[in-house]
């Protein structure tokens, strides 16, 4: 029961609040995230610094930003710019076809995956 | 599905995608074009040198094929190369835009001459091509001919 409850508790907060939780479509961050994974985003984790290289990060496309991407911080740029890469630059769009995009526009950092297996996000 | 899947299931996606349009490419369409202008250098050098209006219709449309067939295996050939192949490639296959220069090259020399000489050359670039795409790909692809 208190099992049920809090599932039901962290369903529901997951949703919509700090953390929001996502499913991973392609191959461009395997083994990290691979395609299928379901994952745990932070929206609240740049609230008082820059994001850093090496974190993974959900951002939208620059060119078409209805459309969320799951790429990994390379490197930060003059002007809170931010240069994404995908783990496998064979499999992946990123800033090197479309640029950087700002600091300010980025959703939130994958913090943990939660599916098929958990564990925190490196 | 499951309960666990039924309560956790995200609702939103996230792209790690690559973004070509379709990302289907295969060496194949440029093979099929190449022998095709190999099977009409062929054709042109049994037709022999008759002047008659019947062999110089068919030698016209002969050499329209050809030349057709060149400029689609070329344009084949680039749309591998500007679309399909990426830097990153580079390291694993060094002589990369060496070979791809070379069958571009092959093709407009097959349009502007007509020896079948030219057509084999250009398969046989075409197959190094098969063969550098198909280890970029981690796959063993054998070489094969329609012809």
């Amino acid at each position: 029961m208190l099992l049920a409850i809090t599932a039901t508790v962290l369903a529901i907060n997951t949703q919509a609040g700090r953390f929001m939780r996502f499913a991973v479509a392609g191959q461009s961050m395997s083994p990290a995230l691979p395609g299928g994974a379901w994952v745990i985003v932070d929206r609240r984790a740049y609230l008082r610094r820059l994001p850093a290289p090496g974190e993974i990060v959900v951002v939208p496309d620059p060119r078409q930003p209805r459309r969320l991407l799951v790429k990994r911080v390379r490197s930060l740029e003059p002007g809170d710019a931010v240069w994404l890469e995908g783990d496998n630059a064979l499999a992946s769009t990123d800033s090197r076809t479309f640029g950087t995009v700002p600091a300010s526009s980025i959703l939130g950092r994958v913090r943990w995956r939660y599916a098929p297996w958990a564990g925190t996000v490196q | 599905m499951d309960l666990f899947s039924r309560i956790f299931r995200p609702a939103n996606v996230a792209h790690a995608h690559c973004d070509g349009p379709c990302g289907v490419y295969d060496p194949a369409s440029a093979r099929i074009a190449a022998e095709a202008v190999l099977s009409m250098e062929k054709k042109l050098a049994a037709l022999g040198d008759g002047q008659d209006l019947a062999s110089q219709n068919t030698r016209g449309r002969f050499i329209a094929i050809k030349e057709q067939q060149a400029d689609l295996c070329k344009r084949e050939l680039n749309i591998l190369w500007n679309d399909y192949f990426k830097p990153e490639h580079l390291a694993a296959i060094p002589d990369l835009h060496d070979i791809f220069w070379q069958a571009a090259k092959l093709c407009s020399k097959n349009k502007t001459e007509s020896n079948p000489e030219n057509g084999e050359a250009l398969l046989q670039a075409i197959e190094k091509i098969h063969n550098a795409y198909w280890k970029s790909k981690n796959r063993d692809v054998a070489f094969v001919r329609a012809s």
